[in-house]
């Protein structure tokens, strides 16, 4: 039976790990959710935002915090055009999955072209930086990471909750045209949370790069656990993203500390498997 | 490990001579420049796709020793034209792509390509076909069971078995020998496979597996598996890791305080590993590296430099001659023997050669009459030494003042 | 017509005639092998299509059951020496029954549609592949091939192959349009547009999902049984990974998910597209180029290429038969006044205690109510007081929590929406529910088709020809809802609803939103209705209809039956005013 400790930091390390899978589904929740567009580039994007944060710090030597002001915005323009081409050509929610995967393709070899498919890492002197709390250890950029998703994620919910636009966007998600009589402008908002969906994109981006091993295949690495964060967390629920991140970074990393690694995925993705058939109120 | 070189008729040693004589660059009015149709040898890599970062590689090392061989007499006297497609990583493309070659392209002969799914899918169309195929990155000899084909990395027929006591050869030499090991590995079928070999000869040898642990490739979060191995806290960590696993395990280890004691990585990326600062003293698998006594060899110095520059200009990061360059080098310097030996563009003639003759490749003389087409395996040990990978173990293999650090 | 029809008839005979002699014609292996993994790609998107196309269920978990097929070959052949071409049905038939074994499960449950059963479907792929993974049947080894005999159907290798691949493609495209010209078919696109409504006009929902499937399910596992001998080293990662589940989205998808022959377009477009750039120099600007291509096609052609070309084609035709395309609002076709028919002896509805809790909500308190044969009733109440409610319950949209419900002497209450409507009860639904991608003519073919013991297919149309005419939509027969206003939509639900021959008629406030001159002509309609046989419960909030049409009047207030009685004592009953606090007259 695996020590308390073993026990204790495999979840620490889990919900952590996990702050990356609630942040990379942030704006595909959002986007899916709210815009019923499926955009698979945001993982494209994140890893192009990675990439050029590891170009700024590694020849021009930039922080990658200064690195993101310049692309968190560029980014969110991406996200701004990108809702443009499927306005104007009142694309389905289908026909996204298509397109975005496509376009995340163009992306990869863009990537691939300019950096070549061999690995890089973006070296900095606190990459293994931890806090030692007791007998556990906390990494620290995981740790920044995760209170980064989580001031996100909240803030996003507090705008879709509390403020006018956030109850409109919501509005529009669930009828847009009774939305729309009530003076709703569905397109600026749609304009907005378009780009902020790329914007959290970006952000993803720098931790990716501090975090871990850029190679243009790794763009595809998250996609089938993002999928499932994305979903249980319900549709546009930003919150719901981030606690579904992290409750499967843990579980999976529970099952690792306590059985064959091998088997992690059964348990995690058993586990919801039970809860989607089961569906207790309290999700 | 039998010393090989005094068994050498002194014939193979002439014709290894000349060769190295003509490949250091005799005057060109010596040897006259191959002419006539170019003999088409066609191979595929994963240009694109998760197996892009050693493709990339295996082209630039194919690419030089095109220049090679057609600066020198070519096949036959003709010169050689590598057609090269992309499989895209996927093993189904790979087979098709082979076929085209074969039956539409109609090249004259195949060249292996990059890992074992392609390889598979490769060996039964040259199968299929009467083709000879040479591979270089196959690490599980007993599924090479196409008789015409031959392996261009002497893994040795039964690495799992050879190359464990290799690795327990040089623990053994320490002066405070580990006693007890934990075994990690990715569930990718090569590192699995060596991955079991370990646990088995340690076991033979008094070695206590402490801790035996699979995780499945592709695996993202090494939080907790650090934090076990951390716990068992063995005097030596093997860790069957591919691509950046090692990396990963590392530096999970690391954010945990922990840094093993010695720590053996069987195939990962060698750039990240050894520029990293987890990466101080990291032992691994290799066949070759650019130093003495490898660069000795016929022709090594000059390649190792091409690679250089050409990697470089490619906007690789690490630039380094390794095992996985040297293995295309040593799959076409074995094609060229092989035809101008059998002095025939004819597969079977060009097999025949090969298992009755002798190669000098990059990787030293290789021989193909083993079970499985093998030689004798020289599977050796590099450890990251400021900074550098530099060969240890079998001691004779190392660079002059260089020695394995244990602790 | 006929030349029409006959075209692609003979394309299809010729086409499937060249494809199977290719292999004798001493093409390079290549080709074969091309076409092969074309075949490939037709018979899994289409397999995919079948339940996540044609009735919506999008799946992500594909590769689960072509890896278990996959597997299942290797291991049959690899371990237990069975030869290969029996592997075969195996490998189907244990796919089929992960799929109906997931089905059964997940199918009833209402809410796992949508997305939450895409990533059911996906979950259960990481389950298997990390089973497979961890067991001997893979291992982590990964299954080799290379020693398992090829049956020599052909000369050689690639061409046996090619005709197992082939024969595979022509079965999976023959179930395929079989199933789209069906009633199973017929019942899953309805299922794509409204299940609850498909379920309520009679379509078998759970049935029908469990056989489509099944079948997708089966295709998959063939289509993977073939393919582990073509690829020769099966290793866990290679065969699940995203690429099968997420291309066979993309195919179908562009191809045009809801026609039986859209993801086989979709699936040989990109095939091409794949292995147009594989020369060495241009992997990477080729593999951007095929997205690029995907991205202008797909913006191109939003609905698929199938379904681009087939409005392209009906444009043609239209043009040149020169009729005018566009939709003119239905006349209003005054309606003849019926002879009123005596209302009947027996009863055709009984409900007795009738009680719908929704976890603490009371929404129906023990209601008593029998409803005479070929009676008009109307149910009234204020809002809230449970009417529409009834109407769910009796036709099965909801189950009862106590109390039972019998249609002409048959207890009902149990029973599920679709053997509710078999036993002659029909709804219309108060905002119109019609199947949005059905045309007119389909939505109406298809009450008749479910509605009633099953009929020859030309018989359902004229029924369907006939009750559109009826409720006076003649003309707009291939019109699509969407082109429909309000009025028409409403008589679409009247014209769905009688296309069942129903015994019960229940009809949820059928005028809201209709002009005076509408609502006159509806109120002709109903008498119209009854006077074909049927027995009408109508809720209604317009009191001058109510009192003009009804037999009797019940009154609903909370949950319970307040009042029964003919129109005018009912109405005039100062109880019942007072529960509407003076809404009484808002007509």
């Amino acid at each position: 039976m695996p020590s308390a400790t073993l026990l204790g930091q495999a979840l620490i390390s889990g919900v952590l790990a996990g702050g990356m899978y609630g942040l990379l589904a942030l704006g595909l929740s959002l986007s899916w959710g709210l815009l019923r567009l499926v955009n698979l580039s945001y993982f494209a994007l994140a890893f192009l935002a990675a990439y050029l944060t590891y170009e700024l710090g590694t020849t021009y030597h930039v922080e990658p915090w200064w690195s993101a002001v310049l692309i968190v915005p560029s980014m969110v323009a991406i996200g701004v055009v990108q809702y443009w081409v499927f306005d104007k050509f009142k694309v389905n929610e289908l026909a996204s999955l298509l397109i975005t995967f496509s376009f995340a393709v163009i992306l990869e070899v863009v990537i691939q072209l300019y950096w070549t498919a061999d690995y890089r890492r973006f070296e900095t002197h606190y990459s293994t930086l931890s806090i030692k709390a007791g007998p556990f250890y906390i990494p620290v950029l995981e740790l920044v990471l995760c209170l980064v998703a989580g001031a996100l994620a909240w803030g996003t919910w507090l705008w879709l909750r509390k403020t006018y636009v956030g109850k409109a966007l919501r509005a529009s998600a669930e009828d847009a045209d009774i939305a729309a009589a009530y003076g709703v402008d569905h397109k600026k908002l749609a304009y907005l949370l378009s780009g902020i969906s790329a914007g959290y994109a970006g952000v993803a981006g720098t931790f990716i790069a501090l975090i871990a091993t850029l190679a243009p295949a790794q763009i595809w690495a998250w996609l089938g656990v993002v999928f499932a964060v994305v979903i249980i967390g319900r549709l546009g629920n930003p919150l719901g993203a981030l606690f579904a991140g992290m409750a499967i970074g843990a579980s999976e990393s529970l099952a690792m500390a306590v059985m064959s690694p091998a088997w992690a995925p059964v348990v995690s993705f058993s586990v919801l498997i039970v809860i989607l058939l089961w569906d207790p109120d309290w999700l | 490990m039998i010393d090989r070189m005094s068994a050498w008729p002194r014939r193979r040693v002439l014709a290894g001579m000349v060769g190295a004589t003509a490949a250091l660059g005799a005057p060109a009015i010596l040897r006259a420049a191959p002419s006539g149709k170019p003999v088409r040898v066609g191979g595929t890599l994963s240009l694109t796709g998760f197996l892009a970062q050693t493709a990339v590689i295996h082209k630039i090392a194919a690419e030089i020793m095109v220049e090679e061989i057609n600066g020198r007499n070519g096949f036959l006297g003709r010169p050689v034209e590598y057609v090269l497609l992309d499989d895209q990583s996927k093993p189904e493309v790979a087979r098709s792509l082979y076929e085209k070659l074969i039956t539409v392209d109609k090249v004259d002969l195949i060249q292996g390509p990059y890992a074992t799914a392609p390889i598979l899918a490769a060996m039964g169309v040259a199968q299929r076909y009467g083709k000879v195929i040479i591979q270089s990155s196959m690490g599980i000899p007993k599924m090479q069971t196409y008789d015409m084909a031959f392996p261009a990395t002497p893994f040795g027929p039964e690495p799992q078995k050879t190359y464990p006591n290799v690795i327990l050869d040089a623990m053994a030499s320490l002066p405070t020998p580990p006693k007890t090991i934990v075994i990690l590995t990715s569930k990718f079928p090569s590192a699995q496979f060596m991955a079991q070999g370990m646990r088995e000869e340690s076991g033979k040898r008094g070695v206590n597996v402490v801790l035996y642990l699979e995780y499945e490739s592709g695996n993202r979060d090494f939080g907790a598996i650090a934090a076990r191995v951390k716990e068992a806290n063995a005097d030596f960590l093997w860790v069957g890791s591919l691509g950046l696993e090692s990396n990963q395990l590392l530096e999970a280890l690391r954010k945990l305080d922990y840094t093993p004691k010695n720590s053996f990585h069987l195939y990962p990326a060698p750039g990240p590993l050894a520029l990293s600062p987890d990466g101080k003293n990291a032992l691994c698998s290799t066949f070759l590296e650019p130093a003495e006594p490898f660069m000795s060899r016929p022709g090594v110095a000059r390649q190792a430099a091409a690679y250089k520059e050409r990697a470089t200009k490619a906007n690789l990061p690490y630039a380094i001659i390794d095992a996985q360059a040297a293995g295309m080098i040593s799959e076409w310097q074995i094609l060229e023997a092989g035809v101008n030996g059998a002095k025939s563009l004819e597969d079977k003639a060009i097999a025949a050669f090969l298992k009755k003759n002798t190669v000098d490749t990059i990787y030293g003389t290789l021989r193909f009459d083993g079970l499985y087409n093998h030689g004798n395996a020289e599977q050796l040990i590099k450890q990251v030494q400021g900074g550098e990978w530099k060969v240890v173990w079998p001691t004779k293999y190392a660079a002059p003042g260089v020695k394995l650090i244990g602790s | 017509m006929t030349n029409a029809n006959g075209l692609p008839k003979l394309a299809a005979v010729l086409g499937i005639a060249v494809f199977a002699i290719l292999p004798t014609a001493g093409l390079p292996a290549f080709y074969e092998s091309f076409f092969y993994l074309v075949f490939f790609w037709v018979s899994l998107s289409t397999s995919w299509a079948l339940l996540s196309g044609f009735a919506g269920y999008f799946s992500l978990g594909h590769a689960a059951f072509f890896g278990v097929g996959m597997y299942t070959t290797a291991t049959l052949t690899t371990k237990f020496e069975v030869p290969f071409l029996a592997t075969i049905p195996a490998a189907a038939a244990l796919a089929a029954l992960l799929g109906i074994g997931i089905g059964a499960v997940v199918f009833r449950v209402r809410r796992l549609r949508g997305e939450l059963f895409a990533l059911l479907t996906l979950a259960v792929t990481f389950v298997i592949a990390t089973i497979i993974l961890n067991t001997p049947i893979d291992g982590g080894a990964g299954v080799f091939m290379i020693s398992v005999p090829m049956p020599a159907i052909m000369s050689s290798q690639t061409g046996t192959i090619y005709v197992l691949g082939f024969a595979m493609c022509v079965l999976t495209l023959a179930i395929a349009w079989w199933v789209a010209h069906s009633r199973l078919g017929m019942g899953l696109f309805a299922i794509h547009d409204d299940e609850d409504v498909a379920e309520a006009k009679g379509v078998p929902t759970f049935r029908y999902k469990i056989v489509a499937f099944a079948l997708s399910a089966g295709i998959a596992g063939a289509v993977g049984g073939i393919h582990a001998m073509y690829v020769g080293f099966l290793t866990v990662g290679g065969t699940f990974e995203l690429t099968v589940p997420l291309y066979v989205v993309l195919m179908s998808v562009l191809g045009g998910s809801r026609h039986w022959f859209g993801p086989a377009v979709g699936a040989t477009v990109i095939t091409a597209l794949l292995y147009a750039f594989i020369s060495g120099g241009e992997a990477m600007i080729g593999r951007a180029l095929v997205g690029a291509i995907l991205i202008i096609a797909i913006l191109w052609l939003p609905d698929g290429v199938v379904p681009a070309v087939q409005k392209w084609l009906r444009r043609q035709r239209v043009a040149g038969a020169g009729a005018s395309a566009t939709a003119m609002p239905a006349e209003l076709v005054p309606v003849e006044l019926a002879p009123t028919k005596p209302v009947g002896q027996r009863n055709i509805l009984e409900a007795r205690t009738v009680t719908k809790r929704f976890g603490g909500l009371q929404a129906l308190d023990g209601v008593d109510l029998d409803v005479r044969e070929g009676e008009i009733l109307g149910l009234v109440g204020p809002n809230g007081s449970g009417k529409t409610t009834l109407i769910n319950v009796i036709s099965g949209h909801f189950p009862l929590t106590s109390g039972t419900i019998a249609v002409d002497g048959v207890q009902i209450g149990h029973l599920p929406a679709h053997e509710i409507a078999g036993r002659g009860v029909a709804r219309t639904y108060q905002i119109p529910r019609p199947f949005a991608n059905m045309t007119v003519l389909d939505n109406v073919t298809l009450a008749a088709t479910f509605g009633g013991p099953a009929r020859p297919a030309a018989e359902m149309r004229d029924e369907a020809v006939h009750w559109i005419g009826f409720t006076g939509l003649a003309g707009k027969e291939a019109a699509l809802p969407a082109e429909l206003n309000l009025h028409e939509r409403k008589f679409l639900e009247l014209a769905r609803a009688l296309a069942a021959r129903p015994k019960l008629l229940l009809l949820d406030e059928v005028l809201s939103g209709l002009n005076p001159a509408e609502i006159d002509n509806a109120i002709r309609l109903v008498r119209a209705i009854r006077a074909q046989g049927a027995t009408i419960v109508f809720v209604e909030h317009l009191m001058r209809a109510v009192v003009e049409l009804s037999d009797r009047v019940a009154v609903l207030n909370e949950g319970k039956l307040f009042a029964l009685g003919a129109p005018r004592d009912v109405m005039r009953d100062p109880r019942v005013i007072s529960i509407y606090l003076g809404k009484a007259y808002a007509a």
